[in-house]
């Protein structure tokens, strides 16, 4: 349903014939639980946070069982520091004393009920999210727009955390310099394949994070892996080794908000 | 002394032979009959079938003859013929009386003598009865009614043959490839009905002279046009309208037709009060155009063409356009009564530009498919027994893999890829004797790379490891594969026989495609150092009876088909963006087993046929599912078609249409996870599920209106899915918006109840 010519299909069918969606029962085989991984490491002040989960039988309700008692570090691996990771709540790993250093290397290592996964990734140099604002698109929604300088160098990579009154929505918005390349970019956030959507009184924060090539792979399977109108969904590609779910993503942030009005 | 003058006189009288050869045509129009048969009346085992220009030619010992001329739809006639010397004879058919034809969709040529199987001939101006979607007759989807074929989706004008990919289809429209045979995202195909002439459907056991694709040639041909009088035909219909012009050039000499249709749903559109609709641009149109004309006896030119373009857009925002074109120029010359030559060249184009213009930022982003070929045919009638084809093909095949061009941005794009693809065939069609007909050849195809695009050498993981430079004249790699092709039947008695096929088929242009509906943005791809030429071989059996005069046509057909270097996607991978798609792709092998029935009723008021193929279609590639076979996503076990046509009365034709098939294997999630806030579904395994089964029901009522001198004229009733079963299009998983805790299946059916009415007339 989320792009553009599905779009317009049921642009056509809807106005020549009511297309009709109907929720129906399909029984989806239960496959073992598989570990889950939401690492990050940013530039900001720490705690950094590492979230083990598991997956759940479609059929469940949406509560994802936490793994605790996990055995978590992470490396910097230019610096030569390892931090244990302390567990909180159950399930979410936190960094004693680590912050984020750009340019620097990090190593997750993570072992939970005997299995161990391991991932590498390198923060890139930061890039300053100079100004954030309000457009309405001519698709007729309400969008946030971004303004940031790309860098001369090659190479960069967006990821656009959008947070809607404080809470992570599930648009993903992710930019590369492949085509526009040490340009000042001024651009509605669009095509995030989210239901979520804009409204005056909102508070729209835009947490913009420059991440890695592997990581923005990640993001653009992820966005497939949720649109399902692949003919061969699969799972997105993650760069953690071992055979869990997720991401171990080390970069900057640099945020704005603005009030929707 | 006498006796032996008398066996010498035998012999040089047999030796005296003389060539009986000419055109068939339609009495009203002038347009030569393709496929139509002539047999000596004494002796009707010795007989010759026209060619695709409509000529024959019957080598004969001298005498007195009676030929009898046989063709659906037309009335049969006797021909006296006195061979004392070489003769030209021209044949002039007469169709039957409109209000006495009753034949819907049937294979002109008698299923049982034919050596071909896996053949089916349409007759398109016979097809008009049947019911359809939003009123569009459309050859595609007649086909997808025949045993064997698979709809590729609820409306969609693809299709499957005996488990082959859409792209397996080689789609041939006055020899010119068409690349994408459909319009508006598949639910149209790119073929005006009222301009074709001629729809053979070759389910992978095409003659040699067909070459390219692994599963199936659909070779349509435009009409000629009329060499007699002046024609305007047309129709009005709820999506688009349409209108043909005909006529001569030069009484019987030469003449044209042109064709055209468009679209209209868009003035639709900006009616809406939805501005996402109102902004909309959406629309397509066709033109084709023909002119043939008879330079001396022996020489004929014809020179056809197709433009067709859709358009989609929004605002100024965003619009994307694409459209084949080909245009084919020929050239018949009779080198002798018993030799004909057909030389074409062709040309063939797909292209599509996508144009994005979205704050400050706008590009323009081109891919095109262009082909150049070369094609001489020479079809030798040696004698009753034997008729002889050989000929060459050469195609130049430039891609443009898509360029991305702009303001203020960096251009992307690769060079364009250079191949070249050589086919030379020889086939003969032998009669040994009355039981045995035998079509043998083969074809020897060359498939050329040349260097000047990137090309790649990968590690044992698929990743890059090298980039190769070849200069743009260097050959990269030459790929030669025989290609075998034989069918026969053997006649058990009248009205049955048994027929065997062997081909094997190769294919060098790949369609890469991740999506579940036809998209304009699909790539072709050629062969490269990397990927190989696919190749399939096709064995089957079938056996055909007739009964009551052939009144009921009845066969049954198995078939088994192994495919090798078949492509697929690595899980996850990203075929639309422009990065080297090499090592995006995987390579294994298919296989395909299946039975096929059919049961025709092609005379009498009520006409019709059933269908009913049940299947198995799959693929096992190194990489996907654990290296084990896993179900196609076009494997459907069963698969019936029902057709029934009912002619009231000389106004009132009666029709409909029930399809049923077993759901699409699909990809569905076998578990659900959490991750930066938001739920995601897990998937384990390929092709693992099965859609929900397809049913459907479609209902039609012709009346023919007031029959004035030379203007008649029909109007058109259809409900297309006329009880209403919500097929799925497609089923997405998502949170309850409602108890935001649970999941849920939801399923998007598109087409119910479609009502339908169109006006056509021809004067």
């Amino acid at each position: 349903m989320k792009r553009s010519h599905i779009i317009y299909i049921i642009a056509i069918a809807s106005f020549i014939l009511p297309s009709c969606q109907k929720v129906i029962h399909i029984d989806l085989n239960s496959a073992d639980p598989k570990y889950v991984i939401e690492g990050n490491i940013s530039n900001q002040a720490g705690p950094q946070t590492i979230k083990l989960s598991k997956t759940v039988s479609f059929e469940s309700s949406n509560v994802f069982p936490a793994v605790s008692s996990a055995l978590v570090t992470v490396t910097d691996a230019t610096a030569g520091i390892t931090d244990t990771l302390q567990e909180g709540a159950a399930g979410y790993y936190s960094t004693v004393s680590m912050t984020g250093v750009p340019g620097h290397m990090y190593q997750l290592y993570v072992k939970a009920e005997g299995k161990v996964f391991t991932s590498t990734c390198t923060m890139p140099m930061p890039v300053t999210l100079d100004s954030l604002y309000i457009s309405k698109s001519v698709f007729g929604n309400t969008r946030g727009a971004i303004v940031y300088t790309d860098p001369a160098a090659t190479g960069n990579y967006y990821y656009f955390a959008e947070y809607k009154n404080s809470v992570l929505t599930d648009n993903i918005y992710i930019r590369s310099d492949e085509l526009r390349n040490g340009q000042v970019i001024d651009q509605v956030l669009s095509r995030g394949g989210g239901e979520s959507e804009l409204n005056t009184g909102d508070y729209l924060t835009i947490a913009m994070e420059c991440i890695d090539s592997a990581m923005y792979q990640y993001y653009f399977t992820l966005q497939q892996t949720k649109n399902q109108n692949a003919a061969t969904p699969a799972n997105p590609q993650s760069n953690i080794v071992g055979g869990a779910l997720g991401y171990f993503s080390a970069h900057t942030v640099s945020s704005k908000s603005v009030l929707v009005n | 002394m006498f006796t032996l003058v008398f066996i010498f006189s035998s012999i040089i009288a047999s030796a005296q032979k003389f060539t009986v050869s000419g055109t068939i045509k339609d009495k009203k129009s002038g347009e030569a009959l393709i496929g139509a048969t002539l047999v000596v009346v004494n002796d009707p085992t010795i007989g010759v079938v026209t060619n695709e220009y409509g000529y024959y030619s019957l080598t004969l010992p001298k005498g007195d003859y009676k030929l009898l001329f046989r063709y659906v739809s037309y009335n049969t006639q006797e021909i006296p013929v006195t061979l004392d010397k070489n003769t030209k004879l021209d044949i002039i058919a007469e169709p039957e009386d409109r209000q006495l034809k009753e034949v819907v969709v049937s294979s002109k040529v008698s299923n049982v003598r034919n050596a071909q199987m896996g053949m089916t001939k349409l007759n398109v101006q016979e097809m008009k009865a049947l019911p359809v979607l939003f009123g569009e007759r459309d050859v595609m989807k007649i086909v997808q009614l025949l045993p064997g074929v698979e709809s590729a989706g609820d409306g969609n004008s693809g299709f499957y043959v005996r488990g082959g990919a859409i792209d397996q289809n080689l789609i041939l429209l006055d020899e010119a490839i068409v690349y994408n045979p459909s319009h508006l995202l598949g639910f149209f195909s790119t073929f005006n009905s009222d301009a074709l002439k001629d729809v053979t459907l070759y389910k992978g056991t095409a003659p040699a002279q067909f070459g390219g694709r692994l599963s199936s040639v659909m070779d349509v041909k435009m009409n000629d046009g009329n060499d007699k009088e002046y024609h305007v035909s047309g129709g009005i219909g709820l999506i688009s309208s349409k209108l043909a012009v005909e006529g001569p050039i030069v009484k019987d000499k030469g003449s044209f037709l042109i064709s055209g249709r468009r679209t209209y749903a868009d003035i639709f559109l900006g009616l809406s009060p939805d501005t996402n609709i109102n902004r909309s641009r959406l629309y397509f149109y066709d033109l084709n155009t023909k002119f043939n004309y008879k330079l001396t006896d022996k020489d004929r030119l014809f020179l056809s063409g197709y433009f067709g373009k859709d358009q989609l857009g929004l605002g100024s925002v965003f619009g994307i356009n694409w459209g084949n074109a080909t245009g084919t120029l020929r050239w018949n010359h009779l080198i002798s009564p018993k030799l004909f030559s057909n030389t074409s060249l062709i040309f063939s184009d797909y292209n599509y530009n996508i144009n994005v213009n979205n704050s400050g930022f706008s590009a323009k982003i081109h891919s095109e498919i262009r082909d150049w070929n070369l094609k001489e045919e020479l079809d030798y009638f040696s004698n009753p027994k034997n008729t002889i084809r050989v000929g060459f093909s050469s195609i130049y095949h430039t891609i443009t893999p898509g360029t991305i061009t702009g303001a203020n941005i960096t251009t992307v794009g690769k060079p364009d890829n250079h191949t070249w693809e050589n086919g030379i065939y020889i086939s003969n069609a032998w009669k040994p004797n009355s039981r045995w007909n035998i079509d043998y050849g083969i074809r020897l195809s060359i498939f050329t790379v040349f260097g000047g695009s990137e090309m790649y050498e990968l590690d044992a993981k698929g990743a890059i490891k090298d980039t190769l430079k070849y200069g743009k004249s260097d050959v990269v790699k030459n790929y030669i594969n025989p290609e075998p092709r034989f069918s026969a039947s053997y006649t058990l008695n009248e009205n049955s026989s048994l027929k065997a096929a062997y081909t094997r088929n190769t294919q060098s242009l790949h369609l890469i495609s991740n999506s579940t509906s036809s998209n304009p943005t699909d790539k072709w791809v050629a062969t490269n150092n990397i990927i190989k030429p696919e190749i399939a071989d096709l064995g089957s059996l079938g056996y055909f009876r007739n009964f009551k005069n052939n009144m009921y046509e009845l066969s049954v057909e198995g078939y088994y088909k192994y495919s090798q270097n078949q492509i697929d996607y690595k899980d996850g991978a990203n075929v639309l963006n422009n990065d080297a798609i090499e090592p995006k792709l995987l390579f294994g092998q298919g296989r395909a087993y299946g039975l096929e029935f059919s049961a025709h009723k092609t005379q009498g008021k009520f006409t019709g046929w059933i269908s009913y193929t049940l299947s198995k279609t799959e693929t096992q590639i190194n990489g996907i599912n654990n290296n084990q076979w896993y179900n196609a996503r076009q494997d459907r076990t069963h698969n019936l078609s029902v057709v029934a046509v009912y002619e009231v009365n000389k106004k009132w034709t009666l029709s409909s249409s029930f399809v049923y098939y077993t759901g699409d294997a699909v990809s569905f999630p076998s578990g659900k996870y959490n991750i930066n806030n938001q739920t995601v579904f897990y998937y384990t395994e390929r092709n693992g599920y099965r859609m929900p089964s397809y049913n459907r029901l479609d209902i039609g009522a012709t009346r023919q209106l007031a029959h004035r001198k030379h203007f008649t004229s029909e109007i058109s009733f259809s409900v297309y899915n006329a009880y209403g079963q919500q097929n799925p299009y497609i089923i997405t998983f998502q949170d309850d918006p409602n108890d935001a805790s649970k999941t849920q299946a939801l399923q998007t059916a598109l087409f119910r109840f479609v009502p339908s009415v169109s006006y056509n007339f021809k004067f």
